[in-house]
């Protein structure tokens, strides 16, 4: 059995969650074909609503779940997912959220290129990728991730991509028809603990595509299988679709993006004042830590690991008061 | 990326369909005869048509016919009896095959002078003969003349198209382009006289000069197509076929002797193949009659003075390197020849020295260069070897070991190296971290043990190159793609493949390093001079020391080579390796090396292996060797050999063929039970066994894989044999102790099974025996170290059986396999380096895992504890 070793670039991502107010999720899981392909993509839509309410602390009104058959889970899907229904998702997004705030959409399903385009195949009428960012367009101001986890998905980079916004593909074109499994890691990265690779307590959208690409590899490589699915993510609106990162280009935005931090709901305004105050301490050693890395490179290396062990200490001994307070960690 | 030049032959194949009434020459009986290969009959049809009337053409073809059968006496007889300016040239190229020099070259320069018919082959045979006398200038003012008879179309014949094409193709050593024009004059010729039989030899011997043996091979059987027996065709074809693997060069070489047993170039070429076997007497023996014909020939020359050179008979060598060089004062083809068995011969440093000598003495001799910076780098001279493989390369664009060689280096830059106590291990950068974690502390511990063993130290740094692509390891070692080998060893330097050069379970890398350094060791203590098998076989029997399960064990196919009398005498050992006669005879080879050093060592003490070494050190031979040390002729050591094995396998060597039918069953390697089976016919049980286990009557099956097992206890093909079958039948009966004891009986001899280990190391691992499960992972890691959930898996075995240092190995694999979690794997780390008491390096790697994620809880708390002075838990 080979394992597949990904780079790990995101480990450097570690620029302060953005406060950014609530964060919003539209999952919308296509047309099975099969019974089989039904279950999986409604299944993986309800773990990632599940993670995003439990685990995330997202409010449930923010939370919208459209699938192709309600009856498999009524508690949590909330409408068919069909052309008008996500239309009226979208404009309920828009009225919804305000500028500023996070707005993740993720598609389960088939996907398909050719005639009017590539699309998600759909009970009824299809929405084209042309269809989809004008309901991305909707959602002006707000920080969207758009992640499509069904075949042939690459083909909706170009239509899709906008600035501020993550785009995330199942396969880099819409040459790779075969069935795609990632969507199901995605969901997972949120619902288990192996994406948080930084530890932070949550997952960003970056650390989810990383994790979700890295278990794909490993799914077919223990299925003895070729890799027929090679997903990307861009989020500096060209549209090209990128497997590896850095921390201020090709996934910067997708490294602070997250479904919501149960961290900042625990040190809400309701908190005791010395939690509160320990959580500012740790936010200013973490800017000190965002800025010694920057300095890093004209740093003598020895100069700089003592300054990062100070550092790290503070962090650690202001986590170990945040814990005592009750503050999670 | 360089561009090797690749020849091309436009007209070949077209012309090769023309009919044989294209043919424009005129032609006799003799002709035809001649052109068949009937040379006897030619020879008298020439004769009988010369007494019926006078012919020049018909004289010249009595004088080929002589000449290609090797009677040479006649040849030139029947030349100057025709007395006729016509035939000086004809004259000339026998007086050359037998190296009457002078008089050739009086005859070259009559058929110039008298303007003969054929005066631009006479021209382009005395350049060859001024060039063959180290007249490079002289010779190149010949060759510089073929341009304006061509451009002013005054070669027109076939027969002077190819004199142009040979012209052509000695200045292409100043100009490579060249070679392509000596191609297109060929095909030019052939153009003109399809059934030109000269120009299609050229054709093949220019393509084998050039390295491209396909087309050469090609164009070798078109002509003996023709005429089976054209003996300069069949030793082109043994030329062509000098790197296939098998006797068939020889073969063709035997061929072309039968027709002309003074073909000097035949009889040469025979000596060196001799010579690469390590065969002494049969190459000094060719070399000295091929120099009996022609005294001059710098191949021949060359051949035996490497048999002197080799031999450490450093009088002989430079008496024959003064005639070499008398004979040819430019004559780098002497050093080369003895720089390339040489290398044969593992003598790499000498070759260096040799192929030195070789562009001392002709600086455009491009083959000297590339021989030179080859075994530059083979000892791990890497700035000279790619200086002089530049060189090579830009003087002869064609050889493509030199072109795979330079491109291999250029991927140099992704390679790191590793340092340790008295090793330098090159190792390609995603995989140089997880290789150093093992194969430092292995390579350590093999130099310990192999030099208070042999009592020699190879020199230090031993480089280690490991190769992740097994094309490049190849490359590295022979300079083209393909080799069967896993590693090599050139002294000091160490060539091996990666784990990850081939599936999972096909080798063990470990022993592979292992085996590669003890021939470090035995090359070293003999001064390179140890034989073939020798090496080998203590290589093998050093494997088998070094862990349990390494090192291959005969298997049945062994077993059945000796029943069909097919294992090699010790005498002649070398030839398994060298020369195979069926295609598992290079394994028997090592097997049986392996046991011979093994026996030695069983009945005289390890004290004569190095006796033994010693003497070769010295020179001596191995029938010397045999005599002074073991007190007996290596016939006598056969028979003992021989009792040996009936001993040891006596009781599966009675159930198996014998005489032709198990030479019948090695031939078609068909191991399959007989129809009769009985109680000691280990194949016969086991089949039975299988058999029932596919009926679902395990209980059944049980005793015949017990008695398959007991009788040839050696058998545990990966995936297979009675000890898997066994094991699973015991788990299914829930005795898991059985299971286990089966199951490692088989790792015991399958050093490879990478599923099998796994297996074992679970059966233990559920009986609670995490020491024993630790050690059977630990010894997959040197199978496939790729796997993540392995090392996790053994990691934690080890903290189990309380095994700090191995914890911390494991830990340091997983961070160098680069997990997603980095964060956790430095985290684990730093815990285990904790747990061992080093406190130092649990906080450098904690701080590493919180650089990476600085809220990780477990790792805060494990920096605090350091930093509050927290010791070893």
């Amino acid at each position: 059995m080979r394992r597949v070793f990904l780079a790990t670039m995101l480990v450097m991502f570690l620029a302060p969650a953005h406060a950014a107010g609530q964060s919003h999720l539209l999952v919308v899981s296509g047309l099975g074909g099969e019974a089989r392909y039904t279950e999986w993509f409604t299944e993986w839509g309800a773990t990632l609503v599940d993670a995003a309410v439990e685990s995330y602390g997202m409010p449930a009104a923010n939370v919208t779940f459209l699938a192709e058959r309600t009856e498999l889970d009524p508690e949590r899907i909330d409408g068919r997912s069909t052309k008008a229904e996500i239309e009226a998702a979208f404009r309920a997004l828009a009225a919804r959220s305000r500028p500023g705030e996070t707005v993740v959409v993720v598609l389960m399903g088939h996907g398909a290129v050719g005639g009017a385009g590539p699309r998600v195949n759909l009970p009824g009428p299809d929405l084209t990728a042309t269809e989809w960012a004008a309901q991305l367009d909707r959602l002006d101001g707000r920080r969207v991730a758009f992640v499509n986890t069904a075949s042939s998905s690459g083909a909706f980079l170009e239509a899709v991509a906008a600035p501020e916004r993550v785009v995330v593909t199942a396969t880099k074109s819409g040459m790779e028809r075969n069935e795609a499994v990632f969507g199901r890691h995605f969901a997972a990265a949120f619902a288990g603990d192996g994406a948080d690779t930084d530890k932070d307590g949550r997952v960003s959208l970056l650390e989810a595509f990383v994790y979700a690409r890295a278990e794909t590899a490993r799914e077919y490589e223990d299925d003895n299988k070729l890799l027929t699915e090679h997903a990307v993510l861009d989020d500096d609106g060209d549209g090209k679709g990128a497997e590896a990162f850095t921390p201020d280009g090709e996934g910067r935005l997708a490294s602070i993006l997250f479904l919501g931090d149960p961290a900042a709901a625990r040190a809400g305004a309701d908190a005791p004042p010395e939690l509160r105050a320990a959580l500012e301490r740790k936010r200013v050693l973490e800017g000190q830590l965002a800025e010694l890395r920057a300095r890093r490179a004209s740093m003598d290396p020895a100069a700089y690991q003592a300054a990062l062990e100070d550092v790290l200490v503070g962090i650690a001994e202001v986590d170990e008061e945040i814990r005592r307070l009750g503050g999670g960690g | 990326m360089r561009l090797a030049a690749l020849l091309s032959v436009v007209a070949l194949g077209a012309l090769m369909a023309q009919p044989a009434c294209a043919r424009q020459t005129p032609q006799g009986d003799g002709f035809a005869l001649l052109r068949s290969g009937a040379y006897d009959e030619a020879i008298d049809a020439f004769r009988a048509e010369l007494r019926r009337e006078e012919d020049v053409r018909v004289r010249k073809g009595l004088v080929t016919a002589l000449a290609e059968v090797g009677r040479y006496e006649d040849a030139a007889e029947a030349a100057r009896a025709g007395n006729d300016v016509a035939l000086a040239n004809t004259l000339g190229e026998v007086l050359l095959a037998v190296g009457e020099r002078a008089a050739a070259e009086a005859a070259f320069r009559a058929a110039l002078e008298g303007a003969a018919a054929d005066s631009l082959d006479a021209r382009a045979n005395l350049g060859m003969l001024l060039l063959a006398r180290g007249r490079r200038d002289a010779a190149h003012a010949e060759f510089q003349r073929f341009f304006g008879y061509y451009n002013q179309n005054v070669a027109t014949s076939a027969e002077e198209l190819a004199a142009t094409a040979r012209a052509v193709r000695e200045l292409g050593a100043t100009n490579a382009q060249l070679f392509h024009d000596a191609l297109r004059a060929l095909d030019e010729a052939l153009a003109a006289e399809p059934e030109y039989l000269e120009a299609r030899l050229l054709i093949g011997e220019l393509f084998a000069e050039k390295y491209q043996f396909g087309e050469a091979k090609a164009a070798f059987q078109q002509i003996l197509a023709v005429n089976p027996r054209q003996p300069r065709a069949l030793t082109g074809l043994a030329r062509a076929s000098l790197y296939d693997a098998g006797d068939e060069a020889i073969e063709y070489l035997r061929a072309a002797l039968e027709v002309n047993p003074n073909l000097v170039p035949a009889r040469a070429l025979l000596a060196r193949l001799y010579l690469t076997g390590e065969s002494f007497a049969p190459a000094e023996r060719e070399a000295e009659r091929a120099l009996a014909v022609d005294g001059t020939n710098l191949q021949a020359l060359g051949v035996l003075a490497a048999t002197r050179f080799l031999g450490r008979d450093m009088e002989g060598y430079r008496e024959l390197r003064a005639r070499a060089l008398e004979a040819n004062p430019a004559g780098s083809r002497f050093f080369t020849t003895v720089g390339e068995l040489a290398v044969q011969h593992r003598r790499y440093r000498e070759s260096v020295e040799l192929a030195a000598e070789a562009t001392t003495v002709d600086s455009l001799d491009w083959n000297a260069w590339g021989l030179l910076g080859l075994n530059e780098l083979r000892l791990g001279r890497v700035d000279d070897a790619r200086t002089h493989l530049e060189r090579a390369f830009a003087g002869d664009p064609f050889h493509v070991w030199i072109k795979n060689s330079l491109d291999l280096m250029d991927t140099y830059s992704g390679y790191a190296t590793v340092a340790t106590e008295n090793f330098e291990l090159f190792l390609e950068e995603p995989e140089a971290e997880l290789l150093a974690v093992y194969l430092g502390p292995l390579a350590e511990e093999a130099y310990a043990g192999l030099a208070a063993r042999y009592g020699y130290r190879p020199e230090t740094p031993v480089r280690v190159e490991v190769y992740p692509s097994h094309a490049d390891f190849s490359v590295r070692t022979v300079g083209l793609a393909g080799l069967g080998a896993l590693g090599v060893a050139f002294g000091n330097v160490l060539a091996m493949d990666s784990p990850k050069a081939r599936e999972a379970g096909t080798f063990n890398w470990g022993s592979t390093f292992w085996h590669e350094l003890a021939h470090s060791v035995t090359l070293g203590v003999t001064d390179h001079a140890v034989p073939r098998w020798l090496t080998e076989g203590i290589s093998v029997a050093e494997e088998r020391r070094a862990r349990p399960g390494w090192g291959d064990d005969p298997g049945l196919s062994f077993l059945v080579a000796f029943n069909a009398d097919r294992l090699l005498p010790v005498a002649e050992l070398n030839r398994g390796f060298t020369r195979p006669a069926y295609p598992e005879q290079i394994q028997h080879a090592y097997l049986q090396s392996s046991l011979v050093v093994e026996l030695i060592e069983r009945e005289w003490g390890f004290a004569a292996v190095r006796s033994m070494l010693d003497g070769y050190r010295q020179g001596r031979s191995t029938a010397a060797i045999f005599g002074d040390v073991l007190d007996e002729d290596p016939e006598e050591f056969d028979a003992r050999f021989a009792a040996m094995l009936r001993e040891r396998w006596g009781r599966a060597l009675a159930g198996l063929p014998e005489g032709d039918a198990a030479a019948e069953m090695l031939a078609t390697r068909t191991f399959v039970a007989g129809a009769e089976p009985g109680a000691d016919d280990f194949m016969s049980q086991l089949k039975r066994g299988e058999q029932l286990l596919a009926e679902d009557r395990p209980e059944a099956a049980r005793p015949y894989l017990e008695r398959a097992r007991d009788i040839f206890p050696g058998h545990a093909p990966t995936g297979g044999g009675p000890y898997l079958l066994l094991a699973g039948l015991a788990e299914a009966r829930g005795e898991l102790a059985d299971a286990a004891r089966e199951l490692a009986a088989h790792v015991a001899v399958n050093e490879s099974d990478y599923a099998a280990h796994l297996e074992v190391a679970r059966l233990y691992e559920e009986s609670g025996d995490s020491a024993a499960a630790a050690g059977v992972l630990e010894a997959a890691m040197y199978i496939w170290p790729y796997d993540l959930e392995q090392h996790q898996r053994l990691a934690l075995l080890h903290r189990a059986a309380g095994d700090p240092g191995g914890e911390v190995q494991e830990r340091r694999a997983i961070v160098a396999l680069r997990p997603v979690d980095m964060a956790q794997a430095r985290y684990e780390l730093a815990a285990a380096l904790h747990r061992a008491g080093d406190a130092e390096g649990a906080r450098t790697e904690v701080i590493r895992a919180l650089e990476i994620a600085p809220s990780f809880p477990d790792a805060q708390r494990l920096l605090l504890e350091l930093r509050r002075g927290g010791g070893a838990p």
